[in-house]
């Protein structure tokens, strides 16, 4: 049998060789079985309606933070697991466990899935879970707009995780530099993949960046002045505003790379004048401000969990906010550090070393500002408790390094070694994901209705942490002895084999622990503990005087607020009636409709994504028509609001015992 | 008039019940025809078709290049902000001032500090 040219063609181009490995063959064959068999479940049980309805069309906060929130749970254990590749990879000295070229493409994976797809989604998720409710809101200020940030994220990540097994994996690092993404070192389409999926999910980030910063900004109850406000939702705002700020330099620099791996430009190639180093000044105006859009939603996180823990006010509201709008101007000013080897006088350095270490100053006074909340606190060590009292030392440690780094002639030593890499997870993984997961714990039951257990917490945290140090601490020593970054493989007699072989177990503690946490809510879905009070933690925000999981419009009646801590105000004073609501308080309610706008709009995104990373220009077109079918739907649609009748509110706050008798 | 969109009363948190009752209602308010979104469209295309013509095509030399690059560069921004973005036309300007000042220090700073960190002698480019 002879076959047709074309579709050899065509099949060469979608599974290269580096695509054909057993295992990555095997991986494929599993992900499709699963998939036939979510389909059959999902036609046996006739979901698919209620699929349709309830979530891929909702533009409901409460459920886009769900959805985040799974989505980035997945993406965490695509990401372990490729850390765990690459952690196997460097068990022992010459170990081939992986191709040279597949470690590559594992690390690559590896980076950009744990920042833009976990990280910041995880991010999102809990914006979208509390913001809203913590300052008394009905939905964030452009619902529709949510729902598109959450659709091209998703199709985006989905565009990122295919690339493994369709056309192959970008394999040029989670910062792509030029010249070696450039088409000339490496053909193929891993790096399209790369610079496409970060630009659809980054279209939507910057939707969210707007979303929350007006939804902080407008949307606060009456008398939630800026200065009664969460630090959690004070957080958003600011993270809101980098957000805004950092990532369209980022849109420039994977724009200008396209343009040049595509259409022949040459913006950062060798020759035809390119300059290549520019793309690292792009990439870093974006990037130092990214790391702070990760941590910043933590602290936030913190500043909620340290005073409910500890049945105390915020120690130093005021420095809190000062800090963290004193952070967020100086990130602007750091990214040179990044790139302090590549040739720019002493003078460009110095400033930006000193930039550098300025950040520590602010980050120092809030460590204060938690431990003297806890100080004379009556402390519960709840598990969102305990990831705080985790994240202490580990982002002590993380920040240490960070101004270690930041002087400019030891980092000619440091720079780009395992010292550096040990510093960023540290304040990445110590900080960001400690923090993330303090904040998954503690609104879990305001999200789900269902408390997860304690116990299997604690192991999963304890665990998780004794493998962080022990995966970390090597590295740094590791850095010293020499240890480069992004080595496939290493041979003995270098001082580094004892390190690297404890850095791997490490690891493997952290997967079990990350096993764990999935068992723990796998266990309390089944044997669910029902938070039947809606506050379950004796909290101090206005999220927790709404039952759990709130209902579809959060509040039946807007509160008014009086002071910070309003919730713990209305308890103390016993004013807690003041959120019941009467025949004669209740008002009907208009909400958003759902819409198929924003999945099909992210759709059309996905299919012409996928037209630009294989060039197959006809179909970038058709997905480009699409995106602008799908906007012009969305301009003239009809969205009359649907009405929640007075009498429906009525039943349903009666059911959850909030009529006033 | 049922469509219209009703502006949220001024102030920093003068949120009641009334505005999320309209929160999705788009602001189609306009009988004539978008003479003036037509014109800003069609003249920030051409502002970037030209800007990339002169760097493809070496119409004039280095210096003077980055000199009308600038000067485009803020012209564009104005187009968008003035046309594009409703810079005039919401209630309480004022409010955008400060926010307005911000964007233009980073923005600004953005450019000049890049200026200054890329401009070594580089060995590769
Ligand atoms: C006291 C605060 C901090 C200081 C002084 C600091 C300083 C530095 C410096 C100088 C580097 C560059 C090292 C090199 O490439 O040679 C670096 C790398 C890095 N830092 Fe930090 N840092 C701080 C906090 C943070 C935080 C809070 C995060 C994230 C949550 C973070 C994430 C990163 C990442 C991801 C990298 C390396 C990226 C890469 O090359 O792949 N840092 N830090
Ligand atoms: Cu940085």
């Amino acid at each position: 049998m002879t076959m047709n040219p074309w579709i050899l063609h065509l099949m060469k181009r979608l599974f290269p060789p580096q695509v054909l490995l057993p295992d990555i063959i095997g991986i494929d064959i599993g992900l499709t079985i699963a998939a036939i068999a979510a389909i059959v479940f999902l036609t046996k049980t006739k979901r698919w309606g209620w699929l349709w309805r309830e979530w891929i069309t909702t533009v409901d906060h409460k459920k886009i933070g769900i959805m985040y929130l799974l989505a980035a749970l997945v993406m965490l254990f695509r990401g372990g697991v490729d850390a765990l590749m690459i952690r196997t990879q460097l068990i022992a000295p010459h170990q081939h466990f992986m191709s040279a070229q597949q470690y590559d493409e594992v690390f690559t994976t590896h980076g950009t899935v744990m920042i833009f797809f976990m990280a910041m989604p995880m991010v999102f998720a809990l914006f979208n879970a509390a913001v809203p409710l913590m300052i008394g809101a009905r939905d964030v200020a452009f619902p529709r707009l949510n729902a598109i940030s959450f659709w091209l994220f998703a199709f985006g990540a989905i565009l990122l995780n295919i690339s493994f097994s369709i056309g192959g994996s970008p394999d040029a690092g989670w910062m792509s530099y030029p010249p070696y993404s450039e088409l000339m070192f490496d053909p193929g389409v891993g790096e399209n993949y790369f610079l496409l999926s970060l630009q659809v999910a980054g279209i939507g980030t910057i939707a969210t960046g707007i979303n929350f910063l007006v939804t902080v900004l407008r949307l606060r109850a009456p008398g939630m002045t800026l200065t009664r406000m969460p630090i959690f939702a004070w957080s958003a705002l600011i993270t809101s505003s980098l957000i805004l700020f950092a990532f369209p330099p980022l849109t420039v620099a994977l724009g200008l790379t396209m343009l040049d791996r595509i259409f022949g430009a040459s913006f950062f190639t060798l020759g035809h004048q390119g300059m290549p180093m520019m793309y690292a000044n792009l990439f870093w105006i974006f990037g130092h401000p990214e790391v702070y859009i990760l941590i910043m939603p933590p602290f936030g996180i913190f500043s909620e969990v340290v005073p409910t823990f500890s049945k105390k006010p915020l120690f130093g509201y005021e420095a809190m906010v000062a800090s963290l709008l004193a952070i967020s101007i100086l990130s602007y000013g750091t990214w040179v550090h990044h790139f302090f080897e590549m040739g720019a006088g002493p003078g460009v350095n110095s400033f930006f070393g000193l930039s550098t270490m300025l950040i520590a100053i602010p980050t120092g006074v809030k460590m204060f500002n938690w431990i003297f909340t806890m100080w004379g606190g009556r402390i519960r060590i709840t598990v969102p408790m305990l990831w705080q009292l985790a994240f202490v030392p580990t982002f002590v440690v993380g920040g240490a390094t960070g101004v270690m780094l930041a002087t400019v002639p030891a980092d000619y030593q440091y720079h780009n070694s395992y010292f550096m890499i040990a510093h960023f997870h540290n304040v990445i993984l110590g900080g960001t994901v400690f923090g993330l997961l303090s904040g998954l714990y503690y609104w879990w039951p305001k999200m789900f209705g269902w408390k997860l257990n304690h116990r299997q917490g604690v192991w999963a945290c304890l665990l998780f942490v004794v493998g962080f140090w022990l995966t970390f601490m090597p590295q740094y020593f590791l850095g010293f002895q020499g240890m480069t970054r992004r080595m496939s493989s290493y041979p003995p007699g270098l001082g580094w084999t004892a390190l690297n072989f404890w850095s791997t177990i490490g690891a493997y503690v952290m997967g079990v622990g990350f096993l764990i946490m999935v068992y723990n809510i796998i266990w309390s879905r089944i044997h669910p503990d029902w938070d039947t009070t809606g506050d379950p933690w004796d909290a101090r925000t206005l999220e927790w005087s709404l039952p759990s999981p709130a209902p579809e419009y959060n509040f039946a009646r807007i509160p008014q607020v009086h002071s910070r801590d309003e919730w713990w105000e209305m308890k103390q004073e016993g004013r807690t009636d003041e959120v019941k609501i009467s025949e004669k308080t209740v008002h009907a309610i208009h909400m958003p409709r759902n819409t198929p706008m924003p999945v099909l709009l992210a759709l059309a995104f996905f299919v012409g994504s996928i037209g630009m990373v294989f060039e197959w220009f006809w179909l970038a077109i058709l997905g480009g028509l699409g995106v602008v079918a799908a906007l012009a739907y969305g301009s003239f649609a009809n969205y009359s609001e649907k009405e929640i009748s007075r009498d429906t509110i009525l039943q349903t706050e009666a059911q959850l015992g909030r009529l006033e008798s | 008039m049922d469509n219209q969109q009703q502006l949220p009363p001024p102030g920093p948190t003068g949120h009641g019940d009334e505005v999320e009752v309209r929160i999705l209602t788009p602001h189609i308010a306009q009988p004539h025809f978008p003479t003036m979104q037509v014109t800003g469209y069609g003249l920030s295309l051409a502002i970037t078709l030209i800007a990339f013509a002169m760097v493809a095509y070496h119409w004039i030399g280095l210096d003077t290049l980055v000199t009308v690059l600038v000067v485009m560069a803020f012209i564009q921004g104005a187009l968008q902000l003035g046309i594009f973005m409703h810079l005039r036309e919401a209630k309480g300007t004022l409010w955008h001032l400060p926010v307005l000042a911000l964007a233009l220090f980073i923005g600004i700073g953005i450019v000049g500090f890049s200026m200054w960190i890329m401009l070594f002698k580089s060995g590769v480019s």
